[in-house]
């Protein structure tokens, strides 16, 4: 027997009204509120707090809107940094797209065994950063890391520069840690946009007789062009934010060659306590990474 | 296509070895742990398996029995777990509620954003998702040092709630855009025919939408999880006496040496939920992540 209109009536009224209703609100309303409240508001807070100026001896604060910015501009730690910043994150990207490519061309064929490999190759992504940089420290380690006795054995390094206590070496050597967790996630997608391909134009163009590599260039790079920029933005602006590899590591050393702009704000906020000094090294970041983004979503015409 | 014998034999030895070299640092972290601790250190060279295994690592940080080397490490800057620095059970519980707490927030929360995003046409809705998106992209060093001060005031510093509301933030934007892309790929018709037959917005959300899209649900909820479960700088700066495990495995590191048993057995245990949780949801895995980038 069907319900009567009564009874389906009946069913409506036993609801909240916020559970029938038509209007978007009560569906978004959870997640609006939050991402106000402790996404935009935390950004204002941060904001009102660059315009403090902070007395260190007095731990007294007075409004100068532009000190903080001042200092920012003449703080050389800033500018290096950057650039440390603005280097991991172009290396990683560029080993990251490169190996992701090659290793997601690699895999993508259905022959025996070779999902088992998929499925082996996503598995970096789920250490947790902090134990992935124990892991690499343990392997790099001067003394009895596996790496380095390799590299000692290979004539690469001298044992007299340790990997991660030597400036030349040390930000290389964390990259090597981003591009192993990370290189897995470009594969992924890489693998998924392989898949996606219409099958078509690669007949077409076996028989023009196209070699591989000319199908790769001419077709597969084009198509997958979209894509290709939509992960290099993902991951640029998480490499640009870097934190648990170089704090785990190398804590922004030896000397500064590896202090990273999120890490050189937390060397302020956790060993002087300057609040607003470190929120304008923040919101600094953040301009970066705005304004990055955009130009970039602008050139390569990204869209979600 | 047709492919030689040699050039099918290179491709096999060509993934299995950059499959091998990428299992390598896992695979030496799992085998560090279960070595003594005189076959970590060596003077002479690297050890590889000439030693006798022991649980020793394990029973100390997942069983909390105590070692030697506590009696000689007083400080007392350990989790909630007390007595043992080097008892891990206290993190793992930490994490296991927090990541919990947080997966069923961003998942829950960021559904029923996703279903009045694809469902619902109104103004500016375009550009809300953009909205909600483009908080994933904040660095989170941006927010940390206001959200220290709002969650002391909310009394929400170091707090389990307050790690949980942290961790959600981070995970709601990815959440809401995966599950929008679930969402999209159900045809609207089947809520118009759903609601012809009288069901509510509610109920066709509740007995038609979700059992429909529980892939997509499942691999949202797990990639939440693992981006909870390996978050570390909100929960350094946020929490003090809770540890999750990425933030009590940096206290083993002390200025008189690493504990690398301990390092090991614990990280190596941390890895594992994940392992389970990606195998189990890959194949939608890899659609969400994609989001809507293959699909025009």
């Amino acid at each position: 027997m069907h319900p009567s209109a009564d009874e389906r009536a009946d069913n409506r009224l036993r609801l909240p009204r916020w559970m029938t209703s038509e209007h978007p609100l009560p569906w978004l309303f959870p997640c609006i509120s939050l991402l106000l409240v402790f996404g935009l508001y935390p950004i204002l807070y941060s904001l009102w707090l660059t315009m403090y100026k902070r007395n260190p001896a007095t731990r007294m604060e007075t409004f100068d809107p532009a000190w903080n910015w001042s200092r920012l501009w003449a703080d050389e730690r800033v500018w290096d940094a950057l650039q440390v910043t603005l280097t991991y994150t172009f290396v990683a990207i560029i080993l990251q797209l490169t190996l992701g490519m090659l290793i997601a061309l690699l895999l993508d064929t259905d022959r025996k065994g070779f999902g088992i490999l998929r499925a082996l190759m996503t598995l970096p992504l789920v250490v947790p950063p902090a134990v992935t940089g124990m892991m690499f420290l343990l392997m790099y380690d001067g003394s009895f890391g596996v790496i380095s006795h390799a590299l000692y054995d290979l004539g690469i390094i001298s044992k007299d520069d340790p990997l991660l206590a030597t400036g030349s070496t040390a930000l290389l050597a964390v990259i090597i840690v981003d591009v192993w967790q990370w290189t897995p996630f470009m594969v992924l997608i890489m693998l998924a946009g392989l898949r996606a391909l219409p099958k078509d134009p690669f007949e077409a163009a076996a028989i023009d007789g196209a070699t591989d590599v000319q199908a790769f260039f001419k077709l597969t790079l084009p198509m997958m062009s979209k894509i290709i920029a939509l992960a290099v933005l993902i991951r640029g602006i998480d490499l640009f934010r870097v934190f648990d590899y170089v704090k785990v590591m190398t804590d922004s050393g030896p000397g500064t060659a590896t202090e990273t702009l999120t890490a050189y704000t937390g060397t302020i906020y956790f060993k002087s306590a300057n609040f607003p000094f470190a929120s304008t090294v923040a919101i600094f970041t953040l301009l970066v990474v705005l304004i990055v983004a955009n130009v970039f979503i602008k050139v390569f015409k990204v869209r979600f | 296509m047709e492919q030689s014998r040699p050039f099918i034999i290179a491709r096999y030895t060509a993934a299995i070895l950059i499959v091998m070299i990428f299992m390598f640092p896992i695979f030496w972290f799992a085998l560090t742990s279960i070595k003594p601790i005189s076959a970590v250190f060596d003077k002479d060279g690297v050890i590889w398996f000439d030693f006798v295994p022991t649980m020793e690592n394990y029973r100390v940080t997942l069983l909390g029995e105590s070692s030697i080397d506590v009696n000689q490490n007083t400080r007392s800057d350990f989790g909630t777990s007390g007595g043992n620095s080097y008892d891990g059970r206290g993190s793992i519980l930490s994490s296991i509620i927090v990541a919990v707490g947080s997966t069923i927030l961003s998942a829950g929360m960021g559904m029923l954003a996703a279903y009045g995003l694809s469902r619902m046409n109104f103004r500016g809705s375009q550009g809300l998702l953009n909205w909600i998106l483009s908080q994933r992209f904040l660095p989170p060093i941006a927010i940390i040092i206001p959200l220290v001060f709002i969650f002391h005031d909310m009394g929400l510093r170091d707090t389990y709630v307050g790690l949980i509301i942290a961790h959600t933030l981070i995970n709601l934007p990815i959440a809401v855009l995966l599950m929008k892309s679930f969402i999209d790929d159900i045809p609207v018709d089947i809520d118009h025919a759903a609601m012809i037959d009288g069901a509510t917005r509610w109920q066709v959300f509740w007995k038609v939408i979700l059992p429909m899209s529980k892939g997509g649900l499942a691999a949202t909820a797990v990639l939440c999880f693992i981006f909870s479960w390996t978050e570390f700088l909100l929960a350094l700066f946020l929490t003090s006496s809770i540890r999750t495990i990425p933030v009590k495995i940096t206290t083993f590191v002390t200025s008189t040496g690493s504990e690398w048993g301990y390092i090991s057995a614990l990280g190596t245990s941390a890895i594992i939920p994940g392992f389970i949780f990606i195998l189990l949801v890959q194949n939608h895995l890899v659609r969400g992540l994609t989001m809507g980038a293959i699909k025009d």
